[in-house]
């Protein structure tokens, strides 16, 4: 090998060149995101600032906090945030009960019988909301198919009441979430070691000592994941609750429509969109430190 | 929710967009306006409107009309704040336009167009003009507590609240006080001509609240809309209701056991509304002066029964007597009612609405 | 049946038969694994060894056939009860448990005391090199370590039977080879029966009593590393251990096997068949120093060098007869060999000593 001629500048080899090109290569990707970086801050960015905003002006355009004043004022909206928590609470508890089984079902059959199965839970993914909701409605209600199959069956003797409160508001919304649920967790078990419980069963696990013991905690993240995200949609779902609690279940996002098509009252609403969703931050948080979410959220062990 | 109002106004103004492109593609040549968007609600009301007064007003003044259905004044005033308003003309209760109109969302009706003098009194304001009398009564199913008039049916707002004369389940408002807290008061015995004295005196909004509260347990279910309230009683869901009138009536058409009377009713009326910087402003107040014409007005009680609020309406209408004293703007029936007060609400709505809220959230 | 002590106890695979659809996944397989005896199953990929294994284990169910430890019949018995170790392919441990409760796992299953289970984890852990290792996290081991706790999982509770399933295979080479004779050195501590799986032959050479070659299902083989290596049975067997050139024999009247008319051996007494196949093992080969005369013994084969390798200790040289046929010699790359001076196209002669020459029956392929 004959030595290149070095350069008589004190710069070692080709370093601008290839600084440059690694330049060029940054504002490539840079270049190559930047419509989608415009396009959140367009469309999450800016109207949750315009919300922030609006949520500490008074009804003359004035700065105050009286929209949080009122908040606390008043009782009611005290007891929507509580509701509101406790019925997702519910709704995701409920979620987990039945679909985990379901889950678990479905990552045991065969890879090419899950499609059929799973159709049958993504299915209502498909259908209008609202189709499904007031479904739930001709079934649920005093004189619906629920009620009038179970009289004339014997089952009970006066109709049972399914809807307009929080039993109706509950099989609804497990109705409408059970999928977000079900398809994480679906994921995370299908990525559960078989060997693992092999080696259980090896080690002298029985089937049931290795479902526990092994198969329910790998389970677990997809459980916390499915469980997140079931619980911070409940947190702002309207739809559901508004037909099926027939006003008994008072969600946060019920209050909000109410100040705002009987109040016309932005400042109000906005401080209460502005509530729900730094408490659901905080429940982000909290998780976030309890369950290690990052790597929930992004698979590592 | 915002978020949800947000979409739905910027889908509004975005197929709004399409339809004006497209419209104005197929009207090309021809010297055609854009269509006048008319605002109106679901259910059987905006049915009546379509049947009575939109339908043949639009051909008769070759006004072409744009027809959408979800009106409500906070939308109105979401679209005029954003500056990107796309109804021209909005159906609204008498409390809700003169909210908006004190918001200043609403344009200020032009009279030379519009021709009132032969209107009912108090039946238009300066930004609302009524377009129907209704009442807020409370009906019931006929099954349980016998047809209207029959001995031991129910015949007052004491009898709505006495569960025990009528066991079964109740239905009230949700998330609104507009007539509300009325019913409470003369349940309590005060009579209709001191209801809203009782409710301006210290501490009246709170003993309302309170006689509600006394309901509750028994209230199984809290309506949203007028389509609500015909459905709970089409279901059989409750067995007594407050609601508007004309809902009942057409839910009694359609086969449901519903009745009710108009003893101690809330006489009100719907109107039309302008928003500020409407697209089609000047059409729109000409649609108006149309759609307020007797001979609209009067084919109204054919398909909903509440009365015109032109005069005129009544002495053209081809409708039978029986009908006609079915209209809570009969005379017969208007003794019998409380007449709303607009201004009892533009004072002590904010404060009435809040406890109410309260109470509902226990 | 041999005698089984109280670490071990023999393995009794008879006519074990597997399909999936219409493919023999093993083929009327029998095999007798001695008590404490180190058996590897040796095969290429989807030979069947695994399936073998698994179904030792108790992973999977045969359709037909018997597998016995010592005198019991297990065939019918499900994984848990049968009480036999096994370290996974990719380990399997428990990744919600550190490394003291993914060894201690079994000894909780059996409920073992606390002291005694805390002392037995320890001791396997020490075994296995890891005692400062006890209250990691599985993520926080490099592979060599979880390899290592997934062989105390599976010792630690005593079993007298050790599956493993080409435990090794992740390693890196030079830490497989560590651990090869790690493992042989552990065998030889705990005296169990071991069944091991790899497909790689070396591997196989290296840790084994006995080898068991499997192909397509079935068990073309078993012997000592010696007897496969030096006495393949078949050409499957020895061209899947070590290097081998092949020439096809004729047979004269009188049963000598001849290449190039060179007389090699003779059929065996007893044997059928019609075509025979000269085996040469590189290593085997050695150069034929010029004017030096040939020896009686030894069979030459002379061709044009092809490619030269040159790989440290030793050198590949890969000649073609005049007859077309390939052959690879590797050489001792020590000075008097000269492999340095070789180079291609030069014409070279190669000698091997009879008793070095392997004779197989069926045709070279």
């Amino acid at each position: 090998m004959t030595p290149r001629p070095t350069s008589h500048r004190d710069e070692a080899l080709n370093a601008t060149k290839l600084r440059v090109a690694e330049r060029r290569q940054s504002l490539l990707v840079l270049a190559l995101t930047l419509p989608a970086i415009i396009a959140v801050f367009l469309v999450i960015v800016i109207p949750v600032g315009w919300l922030f905003s609006l949520s500490f002006l008074d009804s003359n355009g004035e700065l105050s906090l009286v929209n949080y004043e009122k908040m606390i004022a008043y009782k009611s909206y005290l007891r929507v945030f509580k509701t509101t928590f406790n019925v997702s609470f519910l709704t995701t508890f409920l979620c987990i009960v039945i679909g985990y089984p379901l889950a678990y079902f479905l990552s045991q059959i065969p890879r090419k019988y899950v499609g059929l199965f799973m159709l049958t839970v993504l299915l209502p993914f498909w259908t209008s909301l609202l189709v499904r909701t007031y479904a739930w409605l001709v079934m649920l209600q005093r004189n619906g198919l629920i009620n009038n199959f179970a009289i004339d069956l014997g089952i009970w003797d006066a109709p049972v009441k399914l809807a307009h409160n929080l039993n109706g508001t509950l099989i609804g919304m497990v109705h409408i979430m059970l999928p977000f649920l079900v398809l994480p967790l679906y994921a995370a078990m299908r990525r559960i070691d078989r060997h693992a419980l092999q080696a259980a069963a090896n080690l002298g696990a029985t089937p049931v000592q290795a479902f526990w013991q092994i198969f329910v905690p790998l389970s677990l993240p997809g459980v916390v994941a499915g469980s997140l995200i079931v619980f911070v949609l409940c947190l702002g779902f309207y739809v559901t609750p508004a037909v099926l609690g027939g006003g008994k279940v008072i969600l946060v996002s019920m209050q909000i429509t109410a100040i705002l098509e009987d109040q016309f009252n932005w400042g109000a609403a906005s401080a209460l969109g502005v509530v729900l969703l730094v408490s659901t931050f905080a429940v982000l948080l909290v998780a976030s430190r309890f369950l290690k979410l990052d790597s929930v959220m992004f698979g590592r062990r | 929710m915002t978020f949800k109002l947000l979409k739905q106004a910027s889908q509004k103004t975005f197929l709004g967009a399409i339809g004006a492109a497209a419209l104005s593609v197929v009207a090309m040549g021809t010297v055609q306006a854009d269509p006048v968007t008319v605002v109106s609600w679901g259910g059987s009301y905006g049915k009546a409107q379509d049947a009575a007064l939109f339908t043949d007003a639009s051909k008769n003044s070759g006004i072409e009309i744009n027809r959408e259905s979800g009106a409500s004044m906070s939308k109105v005033m979401l679209q005029v704040e954003s500056g990107a308003v796309t109804w021209d003309l909005v159906v609204s209760g008498s409390g809700g336009c003169a909210a908006a109109a004190a918001k200043g969302a609403l344009e200020k009706i032009d009279f030379n167009v519009v021709d009132v003098s032969n209107f009912l009194p108090n039946t238009y304001t300066d930004y609302c003009i009524g377009s129907d009398v209704f009442a807020t009564v409370f009906a019931w199913n006929t099954e349980k507590y016998g047809e209207p008039g029959s001995a031991g049916a129910p015949n007052s707002w004491a009898d709505f609240w006495d569960v025990k004369k009528f066991p079964g389940t109740r239905a009230i408002r949700l998330n609104n006080v507009d007539g509300v807290l009325e019913p409470a008061v003369m349940a309590m015995g005060i009579p209709p001509e001191k209801v809203y004295e009782f409710l301006s005196s210290e501490g009246g909004i709170e003993k309302a609240i309170a006689k509600i509260r006394e309901l509750k347990p028994h209230i199984s279910v809290y309506w949203k809309s007028g389509a609500m309230q015909a459905q709970l009683m089409k279901d059989k869901e409750v067995d007594m209701i407050t609601g508007w009138n004309g809902r009942f009536d057409n839910a009694k058409k359609d086969g449901a056991t519903v009745g009710y009377t108009f003893n101690q009713a809330l006489r009100d009326y719907d109107g039309f509304g302008i928003p500020k910087g409407a697209p089609n402003k000047d059409m729109a107040m000409k649609f108006l002066a149309e759609v307020s014409k007797p001979q609209y007005q009067a084919n109204l009680p054919f398909h909903i029964t509440y009365g015109p609020t032109n005069k005129v309406a009544y002495e053209v209408t081809t409708a039978p007597k029986e009908l006609l004293e079915a209209l809570p703007s009969h005379p017969n029936n208007v003794s019998k009612m409380l007449a709303v007060d607009l201004d009892w609400y533009a004072n002590y709505r904010e404060k009435a609405l809040e406890l109410y809220m309260e109470l509902l959230s226990e | 049946m041999t005698s089984d002590t109280a670490a071990s106890l023999s393995i009794s695979v008879t006519e074990l038969t597997k399909t999936y659809g219409k493919i023999f996944a093993l083929n009327r397989v029998s095999i007798d694994v001695k008590a404490g005896e180190f058996l590897t199953l040796l095969g290429p990929s989807g030979s069947g060894k695994t399936t073998l294994l698994m179904a030792i284990a108790g992973f999977n169910r045969p359709d037909s056939g018997r597998i016995c430890f010592g005198d019991e019949d297990v065939t019918v018995l499900p994984p848990h009860k049968r009480g036999v170790g096994m370290v996974f392919q990719n380990y399997a441990l428990f990744p919600h448990m550190s490394v003291f409760e993914n060894v201690a796992f079994p000894l909780k299953l059996r409920k073992i005391p606390a002291e005694e289970k805390r002392q037995r984890v320890t001791e396997a852990l020490r075994t296995v090199q890891l005692s400062d290792f006890a209250e990691r996290g599985i993520d926080q081991l490099s592979g060599g370590q979880r390899q290592r706790v997934a062989l105390a999982r599976a010792f630690v509770f005593g079993p007298k039977i050790l599956l493993m399933d080409e435990p090794l295979s992740a390693l890196d080479k030079k830490l497989r080879e560590e651990m090869q004779i790690e493992l042989k050195q552990l065998h030889r501590q705990l005296g169990v029966t071991t069944v091991y799986v790899t497909h790689d032959q070396r591997e196989a050479l290296t840790m084994s009593d006995r080898i068991a070659i499997i192909d397509h299902g079935e068990l073309t083989q078993i012997g000592t590393p010696r007897e496969i290596y030096n006495a393949p049975a078949n050409h499957f067997v020895a061209s899947f251990i070590g290097e081998s050139s092949f020439f096809p024999l004729t047979k004269d009247k009188s049963g000598a096997l001849q290449y190039a008319g060179v007389t090699v051996g003779e059929v065996p007494n007893g044997a059928t068949h019609d075509n025979w196949t000269l085996v040469i093992r590189p290593e085997r080969l050695s150069l034929h120093a010029p004017k030096t005369s040939k020896i009686n013994d030894k069979i030459y084969f002379s061709g044009e060098i092809t490619e030269l390798v040159y790989q440290g200790e030793t050198a590949i040289v890969m000649m073609v007869m005049a007859d077309g046929h390939s052959l690879t010699a590797r050489m001792n790359t020590r000075a008097g060999n000269d492999v340095d001076s070789l180079m291609g196209g030069q014409n070279l002669l190669v000698g091997i000593d009879k008793k070095d020459v392997i004779i197989i029956p069926g045709e070279a392929s």
